[in-house]
């Protein structure tokens, strides 16, 4: 039987199998409503490949982990329709000796969740390789059942520079470049670029946030500014356990700090309470945040939405970062949202289409899934790839070869308007 | 410790400066805490028991008041005047009854079965638990497990400074409802005869029953007052931080604290623990990283109670229903 979670994505085919642990609560009905219609759907499925005569081809995972539930869901979003285009498309052409199969491993962005996603993905026997985790903190606790099991990650947006430091032939590789450019980059555009000098440097406490909030201190530091630095931990808003009212007490403390410009290293969820706070303390500064925060629903989810005008974005994305033309509207046809500033859905796509693209050259007949996972990843290692992002290769510690540019953006009346970049 | 003293010494200069800033945010917070925590020390009052689905009450409350400003406040302008004035009281009674009608379901079907089965109070705090988690995770599957933003009744801006400290609208809206609702609920308690009721049933719920006082419908009405505080309360936190299914969760902790902190049970206390815990959290951010905030107002909650283990304004344990 299968079934279907309640929360699953519309428009994406998402099957979990018996044999799988249940990740996500289900609705008795949906799956009855969902069982069915899937009965009904296999009926001309077989039809068509009884009738080519390709009933034999193995069918592979490839998996997609990051926030698909909570808070900052929209990026997980953005990313998943993106992978299951890739592979839709990839389906579409009938010549692949081999069926591919989106399995989604939702872990909210949570690095307490992201374990058992992990250990999901590493159990089930026809994954061969992933793209994500989304999220730097669920990254590093996911990686530690990833390596082992030899599976490739490849990741649109986990950003934290320590994810790639230190280790050669790395399985997790990022066709984003990590938060020390990132950082450096939108340090610089604050200091020289706005010429502020005061500066005020608000991190989130998780794995990524605090990692791109003192890479942008201390680059602000060296170009020459005063920094002054705080925690302020995701709150139970946004998934979190703190209290949103530490915004008020944060947002009057930057009023009177005389802080020319603010940086928070962190989400959305939580950047939209902070900017609501600091429009309720009457802060006038120059706002800007990173690519955690490069999302529509930062103005949905800012009280009020005119609190997030004006605001700074930043994203290691480098070049083209939306899909464009015709890949853009297939990509809304399986989303029903527009693919322009559905950050990270072109990474994800390219980070998608690396895996084939290696997957292509390691597929033998026979071959087990363990040797495929491990090819996947020495073969991804040699792999360059012309995406829509730019052409994309890995270092040996994962992070891309080339050198990224730093997208930047402003929201102006309520949408992400690009302003240039590093 | 000399970093930290460093620390120290290079922020007191700050503070000084920031002192009537770091106050008035300090008062917002602490009003909407005190009025949450009202919510806790009244049941308490009557029945000895921690209502954990109070953070759901806070919760029903701000989406009531969301659903009700979305209907009403244009999306092309934000209103002002006499306008904002009536949206806001608009938003403060609605938040105010929602959480009511939820706090009635809550007693109703969490508690009043158990007290007619003279259940252990253990038996009440588990109840109490499990409304919260169906509550919440209702209203994540209902409205969307994220958050979203409320629609502005009224437009933010300074309205006078103290001391070179600007005191913008939101503060002031907080300041005036929170000041008023406090005031009616305290004469309420102290002087009608609904508020001698809930004393005397506080006191000695027995000995009440005895001189004629019905027990349930005190006990309703306890409900009822602390649902239309922690309702309004929950539209006041909506109104800067908009609504999410899990909003409640750590601001009623806080309120929690703040009921201990003032003496629960003990309705003043409540508004002092508050205002109190408010000023607490607001001053340490100053002194230290804001993760610290939570272990501040948790690290004075046991200094006060290691002095006072009644807290600052508690009194004698009695009986009670």
């Amino acid at each position: 039987m299968k079934v279907e979670p309640e929360n699953c994505v519309k428009g994406v085919k998402h099957t979990v199998e018996e044999d799988e642990p249940m990740k996500l609560r289900l609705n008795k009905t949906v799956a009855a409503v969902a069982s069915s219609a899937l009965l009904l759907m296999a009926v001309p499925a077989v039809g068509l490949a009884s009738t080519s005569g390709a009933t034999t081809k193995p069918t592979y995972v490839i998996g997609y982990q990051g926030p698909l539930s909570g808070g900052n869901q929209q990026l997980g979003l953005n990313m998943v329709f993106a992978v299951q285009l890739a592979i839709n498309q990839a389906n579409a052409t009938h010549k692949l000796p081999y069926n591919l199969k989106l399995v989604q491993y939702d872990d909210q962005g949570s690095p307490t969740l992201a374990p058992a996603q992990a250990q999901a993905a590493v159990a089930n026997k026809k994954l061969i390789a992933l793209v994500g985790p989304a999220f730097s903190g669920a990254t590093r606790a996911s990686e530690v059942y990833y390596r082992p099991a030899h599976i490739a990650t490849v990741s649109p947006s986990a950003t934290a520079a320590a994810l790639a430091t230190g280790i050669n032939k790395n399985n997790f590789m990022r066709v984003v470049a990590g938060d020390d450019v990132q950082g450096a980059a939108d340090a610089n555009y604050l200091v020289k670029t706005k010429g502020k000098t005061k500066l005020y440097v608000i991190n989130d406490a998780s794995f990524y946030g605090s990692g791109l909030a003192s890479v942008v201190a201390a680059s602000a530091k060296t170009d020459g500014a005063s920094v002054t630095t705080n925690t302020d931990p995701e709150t139970s808003s946004c998934g979190g356990t703190a209290s949103a009212s530490q915004y008020t007490a944060q947002a009057t403390q930057v009023v009177s700090s005389g802080a020319t410009a603010l940086f928070y290293g962190g989400y959305y969820c939580d950047f939209g309470l902070l900017l609501g706070a600091l429009s309720s303390a009457g802060y006038t500064g120059t706002i800007m945040s990173g690519d955690g925060s490069w999302s529509t629903s930062l103005v949905a989810g800012t009280t009020p939405p005119t609190a997030a005008n004006n605001v700074y974005l930043s994203e290691a994305g480098g070049g083209n970062s939306n899909l464009t033309g015709k890949l853009a509207v297939q990509y809304k046809a399986l989303s029903h949202f527009s693919a322009n500033n559905a950050t990270y859905a072109a990474q994800s796509y390219d980070a998608t289409n690396i895996i084939l693209k290696a997957l292509s050259k390691v597929y033998k007949k026979g071959i087990s899934v363990a040797k495929l996972r491990s090819g996947l990843v020495t073969q991804l290692h040699k792999t360059t790839y012309k995406g829509v992002t730019g052409t994309i290769s890995f270092q040996s510690n994962g992070d891309l070869s080339a050198k990224s540019i730093v997208d930047f953006g402003q929201i102006q009346s309520g949408t992400i308007t690009s302003v240039g970049h590093s | 410790m000399s970093g930290f003293l460093h620390y120290f010494t290079s922020h007191f200069s700050t503070l000084r400066l920031e002192f009537w800033n770091l106050l008035v945010g300090g008062f917002a917070n602490g009003f909407i805490y005190a009025m949450v925590a009202i919510g806790y020390t009244l049941v308490y009052g009557v029945l000895r028991l921690i209502n954990f689905a109070h953070s759901e009450i806070f919760m029903t409350g701000g989406f009531a008041a969301y659903f009700v400003m979305k209907v009403f406040v244009p999306t092309t302008s934000t209103p002002s005047g006499m306008n904002s004035v009536l949206l806001i009281a608009l938003g403060v009674v609605v938040g105010g009854v929602v959480g009511a009608v939820m706090a009635t379901v809550v007693e109703r079907v969490a508690y009043r079965p158990l007290r007619r089965r003279n259940a252990p109070k253990l038996a009440y705090l588990i109840s109490a638990i499990g409304a919260s988690y169906f509550i919440y995770n209702m209203a994540g599957k209902e409205f969307g497990r994220y958050n979203t933003a409320m629609p502005q009744p009224y437009i933010n801006h300074p309205v006078f400074t103290i001391f070179g400290a600007p005191v913008e609208m939101y503060y002031i809206i907080i300041f005036v409802v929170g000041v008023l609702m406090l005031v009616i609920l305290d004469r309420l308690v102290a002087t009608t005869k609904l508020g001698r009721s809930i004393r005397a049933v506080a006191q000695d719920a027995e000995t009440a029953s005895l001189m004629g006082v019905n027990i349930d419908r005190t006990i309703a009405v306890t409900f009822i007052l602390g649902g239309i505080m922690g309702g309004a309360a929950g539209f006041l936190f909506a109104l800067n931080f908009g609504v999410a299914n899990t909003m409640g969760f750590t601001p009623a902790l806080k309120a929690f604290t703040a009921a201990v902190l003032g003496g629960i049970g003990n309705l003043r206390g409540a508004v002092l623990g508050g205002i109190l815990l408010g000023l607490v959290e607001s001053f340490s951010v100053a002194f230290l990283p804001g993760e610290y905030v939570d272990v501040t107002a948790f690290a004075v909650l046991v200094l006060v109670l290691l002095i006072r283990p009644t807290g600052i304004l508690g009194e004698r344990l009695g009986r009670s229903a």
